[in-house]
């Protein structure tokens, strides 16, 4: 006992630092009378002290680790406690957590130790425990280790929910450096594998009637920002792609967290968690605002606006697009006012029908109005689009943020 | 004088009201619970005897007119406990049958349907924070038993999720402010009030005696320990820990349960 106490200690603090903690987008129900269910929406069973959500076990198997990134704690060359759980403790742990209602399932990432199948051997051996032995249907995220064979990575596909590949360091030449024996296509081609083999199962499943599960919640993966010198332009294009061509259901960013007293990266007082922020932002449009990379960031403003969040730098690029006449204009261009969200965008296309909408209206269906009434018409509006200066516009909209900007919040738009 | 129609407190009770509105067709001036009714001479009193027949044809009546949504948006506005929600439940009624539009639920410029909709919101706001919060600990009679007291009569909404998720083993859910609860044991879902057996059996802890399991301690030790390593000392935020995990609910979790003398 006191010894799991001390792996669960150092091997969940090794693990943190992976900012994805998804448990959504399973299709797992619960069968034959067992335990878990993981066909709606993820929970945050809890939430740690820096304001993240707690929803899987997310521990490494080990944090011994025959690699040398530089950026991470668990690197061989770093001076630190290591440990290795066996199959059964973790088993064990995520059984009695999801019994308690503590989590919804697990996400088990590894050190790499001897070599790529020997620790994905490992892992697929836990997920196939407790899908087998404990009929267990909770989520399990599982780390695919690049270099693993196709055939454990295939087995990983039957009883994961997700796989995820870190790309961590967002552009090839930074990945060199910082990790010397990582490279990307070995990173990529699990990726491209998973993403095929999944779609041959979706294939299937047309024909018969009985097709296993196959990584039902799909791939993610992380990017740090701010390890590397790469603008936000190119990270959000790698993203861009991700999402695109390895059909990646989430990206994630983590902010650079100095951990590593090694001279390959940056050494930096605290981690970039304003900048972090705005690239999730700037990644919610892309798959929620309908926008594009190029109407985000360009060659001329290759970073994105820490001042300001996205959507608001984008309506002050773009004067011409602006006013929106809520009444008239299409969801699209709704969806792109700074201070309207997805939900409060559909409230008033679905409410218009009935009556022409006020200002009034939109204060109480949610709409951020001291935001949005710098570009909307709609009666009741007193400001007049066109009386503004772009730089006049920034300035008020500064004024009004100022409280918010003293202590940065990492939440999306408001 | 006023018109009040007063109903036994349960749902049926309120949607029978609501239909005796219909048949008297009268506005009611208020519909009100015996239980908080304070008399007034003032009063003309509209006792309604509660009959399931017309509650069931008030909830068939909405649903064919809402697409099916409206049974369950009034069913979770009932358990929202709000004062006055009777009358809003009877306007949203009378709205749905009059205009005979589903869509109208989608009218947020009406000023009901932008109240239902906000309380509803709150509703399963609760809803899925219990299903979050919940923590079972497990007692010596193999059952698992967790205690809630939620902000508004959220226990008829969550069975179900506890239940697809613990279908293979026994769980108590206990609200300690309405003294009711729910028990699943492995068969059936039942609702219990504080003095059921099932308490008594394992003479456990929902109601403060607790016999817990011999590895109970331990998975919670093993739980705080995992809790607090998990979080990056560079990024504490502790206003955005308070805001997804309000203090209030503190009490339910296991985590939480650690003297912090910083506080
Ligand atoms: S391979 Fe993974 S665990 Fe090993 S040093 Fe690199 S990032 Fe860390």
């Amino acid at each position: 006992m006191n010894r799991t106490l001390e792996k669960l200690t150092i091997l969940s603090d090794a693990a943190k630092y992976d900012a994805s903690c998804s448990s959504s987008g399973s299709k797992r129900a619960n069968q034959n009378k067992g335990l878990g269910n993981s066909d709606g929406m993820g929970i945050c069973h809890s939430y740690t002290e820096d304001g993240r959500c707690v929803s899987l076990l997310k521990i490494l198997f080990t944090n011994h680790c025959i690699y040398d990134c530089a950026y991470c704690v668990s690197r061989r060359s770093n001076d630190v406690r290591r440990a290795a759980f066996t199959v059964e403790e973790v088993v064990d742990l995520t059984i009695n957590f999801y019994r308690r209602n503590y989590i919804e399932g697990l996400f088990l990432s590894s050190g790499i130790f001897k070599d790529a199948d020997y620790t994905m051997e490992r892992l697929v051996r836990v997920a196939k425990t407790l899908r087998q032995q404990h009929n267990f249907n909770g989520y399990i995220h599982l780390k695919a280790i690049p270099g693993a064979s196709p055939e454990l990575l295939h087995e990983a596909g039957l009883y994961a929910d997700r796989l995820s590949v870190n790309i961590e360091i967002p552009s090839e030449m930074s990945l060199k450096k910082v990790a010397p024996e990582k490279n990307y296509p070995d990173i990529i081609q699990p990726m491209n594998y998973l993403s095929d083999e999944k779609e041959r199962y979706a294939d299937e499943k047309k024909h018969l009637r009985k097709t296993p599960l196959f990584l039902p919640a799909g791939q993610s993966t992380q990017l740090i920002v701010g390890a590397s010198p790469e603008s936000d332009l190119q990270i959000l294009h790698l993203a861009d792609d991700l999402y695109k061509q390895q059909r990646l259901k989430r990206v994630y960013y983590s902010g650079y967290v100095p951990i590593a007293t090694d001279n390959r990266v940056p050494d930096i007082k605290a981690p970039p968690l304003v900048r972090e922020n705005r690239v999730y932002q700037a990644d919610w449009l892309l798959r929620f605002y309908q926008f594009s990379v190029d109407e985000i960031v360009d060659e001329k403003h290759p970073n994105l606006d820490l001042e300001v969040d996205p959507k608001v730098s984008y309506a002050l690029r773009n004067p011409e697009k602006f006013p929106v006449d809520i009444n008239k204009a299409d969801y699209e261009m709704i969806l792109r006012v700074p201070g309207i969200g997805v939900k409060s965008a559909m409230k008033i296309v679905k409410s218009r029908l009935y009556q022409r909408l006020n200002l009034d209206h939109l204060q109480r269906m949610g709409v951020v109005v001291k935001r949005a009434k710098f570009f909307i018409t709609c009666p009741g509006i007193q400001e007049r689009h066109k009386d503004y200066e772009t730089t006049h516009l920034r300035q008020l909209i500064l004024a009004g943020d100022t409280a918010a900007r003293l202590s940065p919040q990492l939440s999306l738009f408001g | 004088m006023v018109s009040l129609y007063l109903y036994d407190g349960s749902f049926d009770g309120l949607l029978t009201a609501i239909f005796e509105c219909f048949a008297d067709r009268r506005q009611p001036q208020d519909i009100v619970s015996q239980d908080t009714y304070q008399a007034s001479l003032l009063d003309e009193l509209r006792p309604v005897t509660t009959d399931i027949n017309k509650a069931e044809r008030v909830i068939a009546g909405i649903d064919a007119r809402s697409d099916g949504r409206g049974g369950e948006l009034v069913y979770q506005l009932f358990l929202s406990e709000q004062p006055g929600i009777e009358l809003r439940i009877y306007r949203l009624v009378h709205l749905l049958m009059r205009r005979n539009d589903p869509g109208i639920l989608d009218n947020f410029a009406d000023p009901d349907v932008l109240y239902c909709a906000q309380i509803q919101k709150m509703i399963r706001r609760e809803v899925h924070r219990m299903h979050a919060f919940v923590r079972f600990q497990k007692a010596t009679n193999d059952v698992f038993y967790a205690v809630i007291s939620p902000d508004f009569n959220v226990i008829p909404l969550i069975g179900d999720h506890f239940q697809r998720r613990y279908a293979d083993q026994s769980w108590v859910i206990f609200d300690s402010a309405r003294y009711y609860g729910l028990f699943y044991d492995l068969n059936d879902l039942s609702f219990i009030d504080g003095d059921s057996d099932i308490f008594q059996q394992a003479s456990s802890n929902p109601i403060g005696r607790a016999e817990l399991e011999g590895q109970e301690d331990q998975y919670q030790t093993l739980w705080k320990q995992y809790f607090s390593s998990v979080t990056i000392q560079e990024r504490r935020n502790i206003k955005l820990h308070l805001r997804h995990m309000p203090r209030r609910y503190w009490k339910y979790l296991v985590e939480k349960q650690v003297v912090d003398r910083k506080r």
